[in-house]
């Protein structure tokens, strides 16, 4: 396929959905990797899809449409990816951290996430091995999770099968614009015209923007993800501290870490989650994984006795307003980005896909895109690394 | 004086041990077992003299172990598992279970002889209860002085099946069939090779002569191809085939059994050099091994590799090798010592043996054809044949690694050690295409060497 | 030879030498089954002898995962076999 209709680069999940959007438009799509499917921040992910760590905003507006969307994707591909809506669970174990989460909560009800709170007794019911000083918790019943790697496979199975190309091993070497507007792109091994090309390249989209002669803050914050040996279903939920969400929104370069656990179909337990601005650096740092293991058994004393078995680590996303960037480049017609999701790609790419092809069709969209407009940077805007 | 910290306790790291020690080195020797003499020189609690039956040169391990015990400048943690390690700035960090608890060692030089363990191929049957490794049932017999079972069928590839062969003999077991797969004149591709290597010589007909009063023939150009079981769930008989030079099936026949010992050689245990960041290649046999130069020195300065770990080359080639090691590790920690021409002599003529051993026992890509998709292919995640080809045809892995993550074919308990390379074999077949070295390579890599509890991981600083 | 530790596996009274592993003692008992597997509920015993494939995984005290190859007899050992996966 030389001459697509649309040009996907990046074979994450973002670029999935993407391309599974448009081919579900009648576009004819072609999607191009520098290597395998899955094989950057997705492959290293949890497969968090989350509306308990959002504050009312436009990204929750999209996370609740994302989550459902979530669903309606299972039964259009096939399903395939352990897609499970096992439901969150968040504590809190300070007063001031009680009173937040109780004040975050009911505002999250306001704003259409559905919100069980939990005394100590109604935790234990449903986490039978929390520690025995969480007293207090929030269950949201819409957080679910996926296999990211599988879900990103079976999405462009679905593409391929409806007439949609993939080229992976392929790295793109330059964007072609004349007069302000995309025209192709050339890789390594081909050349390609297309009038669309859409950016899906996570924490590398910056570099992709730059080849069109524009510009994208898009930086990594590192995260270790530590999985156990295979264990008996004793985490039922993602169980995890209410200090992740003020994590999630912080701006500080140093290395934080709250506990999120939990088990997968395989039997494994994940335990996350970090974060740190360390660009990609990638040696395995064990003061990290020691902090993670302690703050998981602080949560399940339980874990204590089972084994770290492996430990991987990824590099978020992410822009200076902790934002995704979902629409048309700044400078270049034709060009759009959907990238810069941080930790919540996963959960937010199906709708990032529909609000994609929307403004690219001229369609209606379920919200608003301006929030995510990558007109909201000015050039040269700094970077806190 | 900084210690010289080794770690194995093989032929390889005792020979390493004893020549840093001469040298005027302090020593710190490190291994995972309860006693030393690794796989090759394993021994039980029983007194040592009586286990000589078992070993074709116990004289020399002995002579080792006693002189390393006597060393007052050597110190020995025995029950030592690496769980991980690292390399900055010329620091190496092991971090250790030891003890129940968890111990760092910081150390600017290293000599890793971590030896190697037996290669297995995936065939139908191969995960029932009674399907063991060779250097399963020697272990169980040298270590523990416990015959696996009473009627053994000994098979597969390489020099290793006779001593094991001879072991069971000797511990009073049957060996029903001692199957070669490759086809003996083999061996007489490299005659002066042999001629330059007599004691190897001897070490053969010392087996040959234990296997024949056991009244069994080895068999050439025979492997075992599926395994059985019985209504007891345990191993009950095998398929015994005739193969061909490329290892595809010419005829089968059933042959009772309730061991079956199968191995293919070794593989390397890579994990540790491969977690500090030492560079590994793709050997002769396709296995990985840590590179070493001259002096058995790795890619990074004041890390050295001995033994298997380098390349599978027996017992007196770990020996030449552990001994360089060490005297290049006392060098390198301010010791006024030097390699004699002598010692490079020795190591070049067991290398010459070494290389003349692999081409002798090659494993042939036939094997693939003995597998069905109902086969497991990863022990610990009991993922098929099968899951891998559904993988590769409707989720478009074209590589190994996605497979494997597709499917967590390898991502079990031991890490892919026991699959993971055939998996790289069995899906570059499916995908028609030849492994990369990066591929294999990338097999071989774990961060985290050995489980750790998450409890004495929290604990550590 | 004298079988002098005893311990229990799945109740029963066992006997093992002074060094024997879990997993050497068992096999001289004839007791080949270690494990289930998690999914298949294939059993499993002793396959490679030296610590490195985790198939001969038993509950040893209650605690999981523990590897039969490895692990010395102590008097009063409480071994388990290990069904799936155990914490």
């Amino acid at each position: 396929m030389k001459n697509p209709d649309a040009i996907v680069i990046g074979a994450g999940l973002v670029g999935a959905c993407a391309a599974l959007a448009l081919t579900n438009a009648g576009l004819k799509v072609l999607v191009i990797d520098r290597g395998p499917v899955a094989s950057g921040t997705t492959g290293a992910g949890e497969g968090n899809i989350l509306v308990s760590d959002k504050e009312p905003s436009a990204e929750l507006t999209l996370a609740l449409r994302s989550r459902d969307a979530w669903f309606e994707l299972n039964t259009d591909v096939g399903g395939g990816f352990e897609l499970e809506d096992k439901g969150g669970v968040v504590i809190s174990r300070s007063s001031q951290g009680i009173d937040n989460l109780k004040k975050l909560s009911k505002l999250q009800a306001q704003n259409g996430i559905e919100v069980v709170q939990l005394d100590a007794a109604g935790i234990r019911q449903i986490e039978p091995h929390i520690s025995k000083d969480v007293e207090y918790a929030v269950l949201y019943p819409q957080d679910a999770q996926c296999q990211p790697m599988l879900a990103a496979a079976c999405i462009m199975r679905a593409v391929r099968k409806r007439g949609g190309v993939f080229m992976q091993g392929e790295n793109v070497k330059s964007i072609t614009v004349e007069s302000g507007k995309v025209v192709g792109l050339v890789t390594e091994k081909n050349r390609y015209s297309s009038p669309i090309i859409i950016n899906a390249t996570g924490t590398w989209a910056g570099e992709v923007a730059k080849m069109a002669g524009s510009y994208l803050p898009i930086m990594p914050r590192r995260g270790f993800i530590l999985v156990t040996a295979p264990a008996p279903k004793i985490v039922h939920h993602k169980v995890y501290d209410a200090d992740y969400v003020a994590n999630v929104a912080s701006s500080d370069a140093d290395l934080q870490s709250s506990a999120v656990v939990e088990g997968t179909e395989s039997g494994t337990i994940l335990i996350g989650a970090s974060r740190e601005r360390v660009g990609f650096k990638s040696d395995l740092d064990v003061a990290v994984l020691r902090q993670l293991a302690r703050q998981a058994i602080s949560l399940f004393p339980i874990l204590s006795n089972i084994a770290l078995l492996r430990a991987y680590r990824g590099f978020r996303p992410y822009a200076p307003d902790h934002l995704p960037v979902i629409g048309e480049d700044a400078n270049v017609s034709g060009l759009w980005h959907a990238a810069g999701h941080e930790g919540a790609g996963i959960g937010l790419a199906p709708a990032t896909g529909e609000l994609l092809v929307s403004q690219i069709t001229g369609t209606k969209a379920f919200m608003d895109p301006t929030p995510f407009s990558p007109k909201r940077f000015k050039e040269g805007e700094a970077l806190a690394i | 004086m900084h210690n010289v910290v080794i770690v194995g306790a093989g032929p390889a790291g005792l020979s390493a041990a004893l020549a840093a020690a001469a040298a005027g080195a302090p020593v710190l020797l490190l291994d995972s077992n309860q006693r030393l003499g690794g796989q090759y020189w394993r021994n039980s609690s029983e007194p040592i003299e009586s286990q000589k039956d078992q070993h074709f040169d116990l004289d020399t391990g002995m002579l080792l172990m006693n002189a390393v015990k006597a060393r007052k400048e050597i110190s020995v943690w025995n029950g030592a598992q690496i769980w991980s390690a690292s390399h900055k700035d010329g620091v190496n960090t092991l971090r250790v279970l030891h003890q129940g608890g968890e111990k760092i060692i910081n150390t600017a030089n290293l000599v890793l002889c971590t030896g190697a363990y037996d290669r297995t191929l995936p065939f139908p049957g191969w995960d029932i209860p009674g399907v063991m490794t060779p250097g399963g049932v020697q272990s169980l017999i040298k270590g523990h002085g416990v015959l696996a079972g009473n009627k053994v069928v000994v098979a597969g590839s390489g020099p290793f099946l006779l001593p094991v062969a001879a072991g069971i003999i000797k511990a009073g077991g049957q060996v029903v069939e001692l199957l070669e797969a490759n086809k003996s004149k083999r061996w007489l591709l490299s005659p002066l090779t042999l001629l330059e290597n007599i004691t190897k010589l001897k070490e053969a007909f010392y087996y040959i002569k234990t296997i024949s009063q056991g009244k069994v023939r080895a068999r050439f150009g025979v492997a075992v191809i599926a395994a059985h079981k019985g209504v007891d769930g345990k191993l009950e008989s095998v398929d015994v085939a005739t193969i061909k030079r490329n290892f595809k099936v010419k005829k089968t026949r059933n042959v009772k059994c309730d061991v079956a010992a199968i191995g293919w050689g070794f593989t390397a245990d890579t994990s540790l050099a491969g977690a500090l960041g030492c560079k590994l290649k793709v050997a002769r046999d396709k296995g990985v091994v840590a590179e070493a130069d001259s002096n058995q020195q790795s890619s990074i300065p004041g890390i050295f590799v001995a033994g298997e770990l380098t390349g599978i080359g027996g017992a007196e080639l770990s020996m030449a090798e552990g001994v360089i090691a060490g005297i290049s590790a006392a060098k390198f920690v301010g010791c006024k010592v030097e390699i004699s021409r002598a010692h490079k002599k020795r190591r070049a003529k067991k290398q010459r043996f070494a290389d003349a051993l692999i081409r002798s026992y090659p494993v042939k890509s036939g094997w693939l054809t003995w597998l069905k998709n109902e086969t497991t292919v990863c022990r610990c995640e009991e993922v098929s044949v099968g899951n891998l080809k559904y993988a590769i045809e409707e989720l478009g892995a074209t590589d190994s690694r996605t497979a494997k993550l597709f499917t967590r074919c390898g991502m079990g308990l031991c890490q892919g050690r026991v699959c993971g390379r055939s998996v790289v074999d069995l899906v570059a077949a499916e995908l028609n295409i030849s492994p990369t070295d990066t591929d294999r390579i990338s097999a071989v890599n774990r961060p985290i060497i050995s489980p750790i509890p998450l409890g004495v991981l929290a604990a550590g600083e | 030879m004298q079988s002098n530790i005893e311990f229990t596996f799945d109740g029963q009274k066992m006997l093992a030498l002074p060094g024997q592993s879990v997993g050497a003692a068992l096999l001289a008992a004839n007791q080949r089954t270690l494990r289930t597997t998690r999914f298949n509920e294939n059993e499993r015993g002793v396959f490679c002898g030296i610590g490195i494939c985790f198939d001969c995984l038993v509950v040893i005290n209650g605690v999981g995962n523990q590897r039969a190859c490895l692990i010395e007899v102590t008097a009063g050992m409480n071994v388990q076999t290990q069904v799936g996966s155990h914490a």
